[in-house]
């Protein structure tokens, strides 16, 4: 499992994400729409999970965990509320 | 290869066939709807199966004819020969993909490639009218989300600067929806760029609720600017050609960028404006606001002036500009949502960007193939049961055998009443069933004239003659083996009617003739024969000319060739190393035609006879028997031997008096029907003592008729006559000279069967 919540309820992104993690983490984020994703730990995502990232636009905490994608995608949100 | 990739072969061979058929008939007789429509299903069958056996280069050619076709059908383009010509040859392409598919199970490496460059060039007949996909645009034109893409780099352009080999490329990915299903990431592709240096993820279309989203498919539209060669990437891109579109960036293009190009991307802005909203949403800190709601406001209008959206452009602006005063983001949030709404085309389109939303994409369900209802069966199977079929007739034969020899031994009458029954029920239903199994190898001759309209077409154009093809016949069914083995012989003398036979325009109009000449195929039955005649109206041989030249190739001596009628030196032509043609073309005039024309129809029993008239045109017929998997022959004696005899060569039998026959010099012959037939004894012909008769008593001949000659061959007695399957001489015997072949006969015994044609003095 790479798409987890933590004690807190924040979704944690940690490691290589598959296709299948698209789905975790889309119902994760249906359910709890505010919550922060943190991707800090991200290893290599797959282009459906950055495509549920893309349509949700979560909050994210930390920069994104895969260097090659991280150029690309929207920069640390300074407006996370810590 | 699986049974799935077997049958996307043959259905591809079939509509490529279908569709070539339906082009060259659409150039020739112009508008159909009909037609029109039957094309445009067999390129939509195409590419879907090129689809299901994943061959993306195919389907991207496909896809693009199947556009040119779309076109045509709504009257945008006209179906001239150079559109016609390309298409052709875009089928060309596909089925030699689908040969080499059918040997390696894959498409060449450079199949991506050379889809690309077929599909661009079928793209390039659309007029700009066409609304289709971004790559629409003609090769050569730099499009507009490139040149956005390249702009975007702005002050960062400092990567942008080639060297040596390396080139800057714009890359448009728009992945298909389903692609994730099929184990694709595209992130992952572009991973392998080494060079990336910007890339853009975008959901293009109306924005979609959390809710109504699919995780599993893809909706991205992703844009890329990369350094490096044009081979590298299209490698990196090789199983997606269909999905990517890879455009060299000329330096003019890098620093302002073309702004020229009228293609809007309606996609792109709305993605700019979406992008800008989103910022007002993160951005809530009310220290940065002010200067966020400005760069929001104006990044969103510039986007809008260049998708020509000057209304709304000016909206977004004036909201922003009141955002600012207000220090709050709601106005301009209200304006960009506006015109996100104003910009979307449609609830839940995916955007014209989307090269699978073509109208024929929408035809998807009422595209039933119109073929008949059939069974694709393996020619091999086929073949064991036509085997089987005739090891029951030899056992049949061996049946009939016994039954007479229970006669013979005279058994019981009612035995041999019940043998009698049991074999003629044998035989009627080993002869059914043979008829039946010989029945699953007949195919209409319409499929060894489906490449000749094509034939005609292009050879017509590059001699620049004008002729039209007229098939008759098409119905008429013969064995494969047979229809197979006349499409070589029919090509040689479709090429020979229009590159010898037909005049040009010209010529004919001086002769009173129409300048279109007529090339006509025709197929019919005649008994268990197969007649095709091939006529053409063209200048006919001339026999002096003939004679001319089978002097000048040294094939006759001045003397022979005097001697021999117009018809007889007409058969010159049949000799190897005969042409007329002045000059050896790439077409015919080898000398080789005729000659294997009739070898070829020989082999399979057949024969070639033809008539001509100056001026008015030649007809060559090709006479075939309907199967030649089993033959009839005539056991016959001699010298107390049985030999078979094929039947196809007797046309009857005739008991001789003494004093019908005549000496005529050192040979005997008698008359029949007004012509003199010379006997020849089979015993002689086989180097047998000859039995020697009562010359008083009457004599038995068969009169055969070999094609060239007519001859009485006499014999003791008349056994039988059989259905047999004909084995080929084999071994030792495979060389000697005077047999057709062997069959095995009711009691065991191999019978040697006579090839009259080649025996006959």
């Amino acid at each position: 499992m790479t798409v987890r919540r933590d004690n807190k309820g924040s979704i944690i992104i940690e490691g290589d994400c598959g296709a299948e993690d698209a789905e975790t983490l889309l119902q994760m984020l249906l359910a709890t729409p505010s919550v922060p994703v943190d991707w800090a730990g991200c290893g290599e995502l797959h282009t459906a999970v950055v495509q549920v990232i893309l349509a949700a636009k979560p909050k994210l905490m930390g920069t994104c965990g895969d260097p090659w994608l991280r150029p690309w995608v929207p920069a640390p949100a300074r407006s996370s509320p810590d | 290869m699986t049974p799935l990739h077997e049958q996307f072969v043959a259905e591809s061979r079939e509509l490529v066939l279908q569709a070539s058929d339906d082009l060259i008939a659409l150039e020739r007789d112009g508008f159909d709807t009909e037609r029109i429509d039957r094309i445009l299903r067999a390129f939509h069958t195409l590419k879907g199966s090129a689809g299901v056996v994943r061959l993306p280069a195919m389907s991207l050619t496909l896809h693009a004819a199947e556009d040119v076709m779309i076109a045509i059908q709504n009257a945008q383009l006209l179906a001239g020969s150079v559109v016609i010509s390309e298409m052709l040859n875009s089928l060309d392409q596909v089925s030699q993909w689908v040969d080499t598919f059918e040997s390696t199970e894959a498409l060449p490496a450079n199949a991506g490639e050379d889809a690309r460059v077929i599909a661009e060039r079928l793209r390039h007949h659309l007029s700009s009218k066409v609304e289709s996909a971004a790559m629409t645009s003609a090769a050569g034109e730099f499009p507009e989300w490139a040149s956005r893409l390249v702009q975007s780099l702005g002050g960062e352009a400092s990567g942008l600067e080639t060297s040596g080999s390396q080139s800057l490329f714009a890359i448009l990915y728009e992945p298909h929806a389903g692609c994730f299903y099929d184990g694709d990431d595209p992130l992952r592709l572009l991973r392998k760029i080494p060079n990336l240096l910007k890339l853009q993820m975008a959901i293009p279309g109306p924005e979609l609720a959390l809710s109504d989203l699919d995780p599993f498919a893809c909706r991205l539209r992703l844009e890329a600017l990369a350094k490096g060669t044009r081979l590298e990437l299209s490698t990196i891109f090789q199983s997606v050609p269909d999905q990517v579109r890879i455009v060299d960036v000329p330096p003019e293009a890098f620093p302002a960028g073309t702004q020229q190009s009228k293609e809007r991307d309606n996609a792109l802005v709305r993605a700019v404006v979406a992008e800008q909203r989103e910022v007002l949403r993160v951005t809530d800190r009310s220290e940065i606001i002010a200067g966020s709601l400005g760069a929001a406001a104006r990044a969103a209008a510039g986007a809008l002036r260049h998708g020509l959206r000057e209304d709304l452009a000016e909206r977004v602006a004036r909201a922003g500009a009141a955002a600012i005063a207000d220090r709050n983001a709601a106005p301009l949030d209200a304006a960009l949502g506006e015109a996100l709404e104003q910009l979307t085309p449609g609830p839940r389109r995916n955007g014209p960007a989307d090269p699978t939303s073509s109208p024929a994409g929408a035809k998807g369900s009422d595209t039933e193939s119109p073929a008949s209802r059939s069974l694709r069966v393996d020619e091999s199977r086929i073949e064991s049961l036509v085997n089987l079929a005739g090891e029951l007739i030899v056992l049949k034969n061996s049946f009939g055998h016994l039954a007479k020899r229970i006669e013979d031994e005279k058994g019981s009458r009612d035995l041999i009443r019940a043998a009698r029954h049991e074999y003629d029920g044998i035989e009627r239903l080993a002869g059914d069933m043979q008829r039946a199994v010989l029945q699953l190898r007949m195919i209409p001759f319409a499929q060894v004239l489906r490449p000749l309209p094509r034939l005609v077409r292009d050879l017509s154009q590059r001699l620049g003659k004008k002729a039209r093809l007229v098939t008759n016949g098409e119905t008429t069914e013969s064995d494969k083996t047979v229809v197979d083995r006349l499409f070589e012989p029919l090509l040689h003398l479709v090429r020979n009617a229009l590159d010898h036979g037909i005049e040009s325009p010209e010529e004919r109009t001086a002769a009173g003739k129409d300048a279109t000449a007529t090339l006509t195929i025709e197929a019919s039955r005649a008994g268990d024969r197969i007649i095709v005649d091939v006529i053409d109206d063209g200048r006919g041989i001339d026999p002096a000319v003939v004679r001319q030249k089978a002097i000048e190739k040294g094939l006759l001596t001045q003397e022979t060739a005097t001697a021999l009628s117009d018809e007889k030196i007409l058969e010159v032509i049949f000799s190897a190393g005969f042409s007329t043609a002045a000059e050896a073309s790439d077409i015919s005039g080898r000398g080789v035609g005729m000659d294997v024309v009739r070898t070829s129809i020989e082999q399979i029993g057949g024969r070639v006879t033809f008539d001509s008239h100056v001026g008015k045109g030649t007809r060559v017929r090709l006479d075939v028997p309907m199967n030649i998997a089993t033959s009839r022959i005539m056991v016959v004696e001699c010298a107390g031997q049985a030999f078979g005899i094929p039947m196809d060569h007797v046309v009857e039998t005739v008991r001789l008096t003494p004093d019908r026959i005549r000496e005529i010099k050192n040979n005997e012959g008698f008359v029949l029907r007004d012509r003199v037939v010379p006997i020849c004894s089979l015993a002689e012909l086989m180097n047998l003592p000859r039995a020697a008769g009562d010359r008083r008593e009457s004599r038995l001949v068969m009169v055969a008729d070999t094609g060239n000659k007519v001859a009485a061959v006499e014999i003791d007695a008349i056994r039988d006559r059989l259905d047999v399957v004909l084995k080929p001489m084999q071994g030792v015997l495979a060389n000697a000279h005077g047999y057709a072949g062997t069959t095995l006969l009711g009691d065991g015994a191999v019978l040697l069967v006579v090839d009259l044609k080649e025996v006959l003095p």
